[in-house]
């Protein structure tokens, strides 16, 4: 196992360093000069513009750029933020909880929900449940969650008042003692966890659903029914662990793709995560925020399927003999 | 030319009373006998103000940045500010003393301010801000304080002299927070002023200090405690919020989120519905005027010929644009330099009597260009962030279609399009918008001034014109407004038949508070003069 993991790390770095150069050079040869940017709407002085482009290197031929950011970042130095005007590490990490805070929470959202949703369908597999579970999850599979995410905006925020549009705690302070500072910052958490999570809930249930039917007729399902075990014991003990296997890959697969999808999420509903920033970054030429976040969800991806191979490892044995 | 700043109101209005010699002799026994904190009035309540961004900096000496002047004017201060009637009143110059030959400005400096760091505000200050920083750094000062070879003296620690080697009728209300923010010498002195620390964290003279800047999500201010103005500001804090859908701005001040949000973040549909709702103020009429144009470029094949730049003037229809994008709000083109500033109108030329909307005359200056109906595709770029460009491009790409040209829209991020427009200049045609910053001689100059460099924002549209040039000069520098007023009237008359750019519409701008403020904009811009903003519970 020590030697899987070593080796599937070992293979990483090529991964990553393709990323990076590659990330590199793109923006690089996109047209567009992002100290324009920086001074407003009036024509800023020739030796303001000159002044920083030398500050930040960019005057600098872009071989030359591409092999200083590669030292820099082998000694953890992601560079300074042109658009922040600070160093982008610390800029990063003072957003990375915000963002795990709605990732994680849309993780669990969709594994949790689409597991349910995945062996109730599986259980009245043809009934009206399963019908009607298939139908939301296709529907939901297919809504766009930025869309949706305004949608829930205009719903629960605009029309009924209930829940926050926007942002992560209220701004005149969040209410004194745990428990209701808690349930507020609740509030603000839902309705952009729920948009983030619905797409990989659907798919989760549909992937559920579609491993819990194969292992059904399995021949131990067959055997553990014989031996007068009841039907929920056989759903949820013998078929859904040895469906797990698929359904854990999904989840896995998938941590990247809601990192990445938390960008237009952070976006609709003012969220001050890395996602946000990463779309800031963008639009304001922000080549080193927007290199080492791209880095960096590339990183977490790696990571996820890592997990992902060993916890498959882990519960079917199988693997590890072939 | 004299000028001497107006009393300060609260003179004016002070009348012996009895309650009031009551409270002075309260007032006396308190700096007698209690500790001197306890005699400053405390601030109450926290005001939230919506804005879209991050701003890039907060140091506004090297910014024109809108976002980054609306937080940096509640914490760093101007020698003066100005009124909604352009007057000059005091800030951190109490009095002004302009020579007859409006070469050399005198300044008095406010005493006793002190920068947020407990340091003396000093003449020392003045003269590194407009030297060392504005000189070189802010895009609308650096280029006129080198034409106008500024030099500062400073004969005693509250005594500026500016002395200019020729006289700039603006060079006073240039005197402001947005153009000469005053920043603390002992900060930035021997540092890079673009990068320093203290443009996160600004320090400055106001009447907020920075507090808190939580990336993505909020900028909170807080009441400096040790203002000049002893019982100002009133506001205990100021928190601006980031949100960054324009859509969901104006629901977050309708539901009490927000307290206040300018005209420059407000999505134009909306406008109508804010100006319906009761429970908010908006504040219409005042603003420093701004406009919108056509930039044509004139080395390029169709509108190098000047019937065709005029064609274009008869066949858009600058009323329906007004009416469809702005809500109305706004004013179709009058000529050259609009009609924001009533004194250098020159109604004989405006395009109301020169160029009404005319589709068959339109054709007709078409032809006699030797231009053939659908034979031409225009490229007009502008920015996509822009939503009123995109609507607006649509309209006059169907106006155009109805005199036989084809226009083909080009929506580019912003960095793009500065390339391709003021570094490149491929295009026929395209979209931009320049704010005069109270004053043409400011603002609107760069429209027009011969412009061989690649700086975005200025005059891409390859015209030069020496008479021009002069009449811009001499309209900038004429002490007397009649003077100044006779070179833009005449400016207008060149200008307006040139056409390198066709105004579409003088900006009217709508900026909203919530009826819990109280106070708000007694300034000429929105952002300007908080410390006497108000909250009610």
């Amino acid at each position: 196992m020590l030697q899987f993991i070593l080796r599937r790390l070992l293979h990483a770095v090529p991964l990553l360093l393709a990323v990076v150069v590659l990330n590199f050079l793109l923006i690089a040869l996109t047209p567009g000069d992002p100290i324009t940017l920086l001074v407003g709407d009036f024509p800023a002085p020739p030796e303001y513009l000159e002044k920083m482009r030398s500050e930040y290197g960019l005057d600098q031929p872009i071989w030359v750029q591409l092999g200083h950011y590669l030292a820099k970042i082998a000694q953890g130095d992601f560079g300074y933020s042109f658009n922040a005007q600070q160093p982008v590490a610390p800029l990063i990490l003072n957003r990375v909880g915000a963002t795990l805070t709605l990732t994680v929470t849309a993780l669990v959202m969709a594994s949790l929900g689409g597991i349910v949703f995945g062996v109730l369908a599986a259980r009245w597999r043809g009934g009206a449940v399963d019908s009607t579970i298939q139908t939301v999850a296709s529907a939901g599979y297919s809504i766009p969650d930025f869309w949706l995410g305004q949608l829930l905006i205009l719903v629960f925020a605009i029309g009924l008042g209930w829940l926050p549009s926007q942002g992560n705690q209220p701004i005149r302070g969040l209410p004194d003692g745990f428990w209701a500072s808690t349930l507020e910052q609740l509030r603000y958490l839902i309705l952009p966890a729920f948009a983030l999570s619905l797409r990989y809930l659907t798919l989760i249930t549909r992937i559920t659903r579609a491993a819990m039917l194969e292992v059904m007729h399995a021949d131990f399902i067959l055997a553990s029914r014989a031996r007068g075990a009841s039907e929920w014991t056989v759903v949820m003990v013998h078929a859904l662990r040895n469906a797990a296997a698929p359904v854990i890959t999904v989840i896995g697969y998938n941590v990247g793709f809601i990192l990445a999808g938390s960008a237009l999420i952070e976006a609709v509903f003012a969220w001050p995560g890395i996602g946000r920033l990463l779309f800031e970054s963008i639009s304001k030429r922000d080549y080193p925020v927007m290199l080492a976040i791209l880095l960096m969800v590339s990183a977490t991806v790696v990571v996820a399927n890592l997990v992902t191979d060993i916890v498959h490892r882990l519960i079917d044995p199988r693997i590890e003999r072939q | 030319m004299n000028t001497h700043p107006p009393r300060s109101p609260s003179l004016d209005t002070l009348t012996l009373s009895r309650r009031r010699l009551g409270q002075w002799g309260l007032g006396s026994l308190a700096i007698a006998g209690l500790l001197p904190g306890m005699v400053r009035a405390a601030g109450k309540g926290v005001a939230v103000l919506g804005i879209d961004n991050d701003p890039p900096t907060l140091n506004l000496g090297t910014s024109t940045d809108f976002t980054a002047g609306d937080v940096s004017a509640k914490i760093l201060e101007g020698l003066i500010w100005l009124d909604p009637e352009y007057n000059p009143r005091p800030s951190l110059a109490t009095a002004w003393r302009i020579s007859p030959d409006g070469k050399t400005y005198t300044f008095t400096l406010r005493k006793g301010v002190k920068w947020h760091d407990g340091k003396d505000f000093t003449s020392a200050d003045v003269k590194f801000t407009l030297l060392e920083v504005l000189a070189k750094l802010h895009p609308r000062a650096a280029p006129v304080f080198k034409n106008l070879g500024v030099e500062v003296d400073t004969p005693d620690a509250g005594t500026v002299v500016v002395r200019l080697q020729k006289p700039y009728a603006p060079f006073l209300s240039q005197m402001t927070v947005f153009d000469a923010p005053m920043l603390p010498r002992h900060v930035y002195e021997g540092s890079n002023v673009g990068t320093n620390p203290a443009n996160q964290k600004p320090i400055g003279t106001g009447p907020f200090k920075f507090a808190e800047w939580k990336r993505g999500a909020s900028i909170r201010l807080v009441r400096n405690d040790s203002y000049w103005d002893a019982e100002k500001p009133y506001l205990q804090e100021l928190i601006f919020q980031i949100i960054p859908q324009a859509t969901n701005r104006v629901p977050a001040l309708q539901t009490g989120e927000i307290d206040e949000l300018l005209d420059f973040y407000t999505p134009k549909p909306e406008i109508p519905r804010l100006l319906a709702d009761k429970s908010l103020a908006p504040r219409r009429g005042v603003n420093i005027p701004a406009l919108w144009f056509l930039m044509f470029n004139i080395n390029s094949p169709v509108f190098s010929k000047k019937e065709a730049r005029h064609a274009l003037a008869f066949a858009i229809d600058r009323e329906r644009i007004v009416k469809q994008v702005m809500q109305g709000i706004a004013r179709p083109g009058a000529g050259a330099f609009g009609d924001g500033f009533k004194w250098l109108l020159n109604q004989e030329v405006g395009y109301a009597t020169k160029y009404p909307f005319d589709p068959a005359r339109a054709k007709a200056l078409l032809a006699k260009a030797g231009i053939k109906s659908n034979t031409v595709t225009l490229r007009m770029p502008f920015d996509l962030n822009r939503p009123q460009m995109r609507a607006q491009s649509q309209i006059i790409q169907e106006n155009l279609r109805n005199v036989g040209l084809e226009v083909k829209l080009e929506p580019l991020e912003r960095s793009v399009l500065i390339d391709r427009v003021a570094v490149k200049r491929e295009f026929d045609m395209t979209l931009a918008s320049f704010y005069s910053a109270g004053d043409p001689a400011i603002g609107y100059t760069r429209l027009y001034a011969t412009n061989t460099g690649t700086a975005a924002n200025t005059n891409s549209s390859g015209y030069s014109n020496p008479k021009v040039d002069e009449l811009l000069a001499s309209a900038a520098t004429a002490a007397d407004r009649n003077a100044r007023a006779k070179s833009y009237k005449e400016l207008q008359v060149i200008l307006n038949e040139d056409l390198p750019s066709l105004i579409l519409f003088d900006e009217e701008t709508v900026d909203t508070a919530s009826k819990k403020l109280s106070g708000v904009f007694p300034g000429l811009d929105a952002r300007d003069q908080w410390a006497g903003v108000r909250r009610a519970n």
